[in-house]
């Protein structure tokens, strides 16, 4: 699952206090470990994934990627329901989409355009995803965006 | 993406029928990669953000793919088997009409396809691509090419 691979959860039920093991552990003591994973499963990374918004786009991105794959219509990547939910978190995203087609470049540019405003793009580099990206990573520079 | 990912995709490819033939990159699409481009990502997008080429409608038309591919020299037929001669190329469109995938012929007769912003195959069969993602082939291409 990828929406806990940011920050500093790695995926597993993390609180270290519930990895006791079973001795001197009572059946009152177990059943409150199994409430609190569950809602900790339930509750807060669902919520997490909604609210927080590294996770949230995190969340987000895996499933764009994963649905628009096999596509080579710009308007089928972009009108995809996760990137335009994607696209509906603001300026907040900026960052995080400038982050990673820093290290995984793809077809962020529509997003980036429909956040911002924004083309750093000249007209001749149209289609060039590599110079694209890197018209976008400068602008991002200039506007504080990334250091 | 693994090749059990694609055939899940496209069910009619096996490993009798395909071979991947590129490692993955975003850099171009099926529709550069018809006419040989490999660094650009063509479509005619209203944001005017890709490559589509000048004086060609910028719209997701059958019509408008054709005219665009007609500048490098091709022009539609009917007959998608190997011509001595001639290069090809097949366009693709969904159920509503709307281009979605380009494949171009080989010398060897077999099609090669760049699956969206993964690899690029070879294809014994331009309908082993056709179905849910891609539609069907809905136009053939050709271009007088003496390496043919």
């Amino acid at each position: 699952m990828n929406y806990y691979t940011c920050g500093s959860h790695k995926g597993n039920y993390p609180p270290s206090f519930f990895e006791l093991n079973d001795i001197a552990v009572g059946e009152e003591g177990r059943l409150v470990t199994k409430a609190h994973k569950k809602f900790w499963e339930d509750y807060f990374v669902p919520i997490s994934r909604e609210t927080i918004p590294i996770f949230r786009f995190q969340y987000l991105k895996e499933k764009w990627k994963n649905g628009t794959a096999f596509y080579s219509s710009v308007s089928d990547i972009a009108m995809h329901p996760d990137y335009q939910q994607i696209i509906g978190m603001g300026t907040v995203a900026i960052y995080f989409i400038l982050r990673e087609m820093k290290e995984n470049p793809d077809q962020w540019f529509w997003a980036l355009k429909a956040i911002t405003g924004e083309d750093p793009v000249k007209s001749e580099d149209r289609g060039d995803v590599k110079a694209m990206t890197k018209a976008w990573i400068k602008w991002g520079k200039e506007n504080n965006y990334l250091y | 993406m693994s090749q059990q990912e694609i055939e899940l995709v496209f069910p009619s490819l096996n490993s009798s029928n395909y071979q991947v033939t590129s490692s993955k990159t975003p850099n171009y699409n099926c529709i550069a990669w018809a006419v040989n481009v490999d660094n650009r990502w063509w479509w005619p997008d209203q944001q005017n953000q890709y490559y589509w080429p000048k004086d060609i409608p910028r719209e997701e038309t059958l019509s408008a793919f054709i005219k665009a591919y007609s500048l490098y020299g091709y022009s539609v037929c009917n007959n998608l088997t190997y011509e001595k001669g001639f290069e090809k190329i097949a366009i693709y469109t969904n159920f509503q009409g709307k281009p979605t995938h380009a494949a171009r012929q080989l010398t060897s007769g077999d099609w090669t396809s760049k699956l969206g912003k993964l690899e690029d195959i070879s294809h014994k069969d331009l309908n082993v691509v056709s179905g849910q993602v891609y539609g069907k082939v809905s136009v053939i291409m050709k271009r007088s090419n003496p390496d043919f």
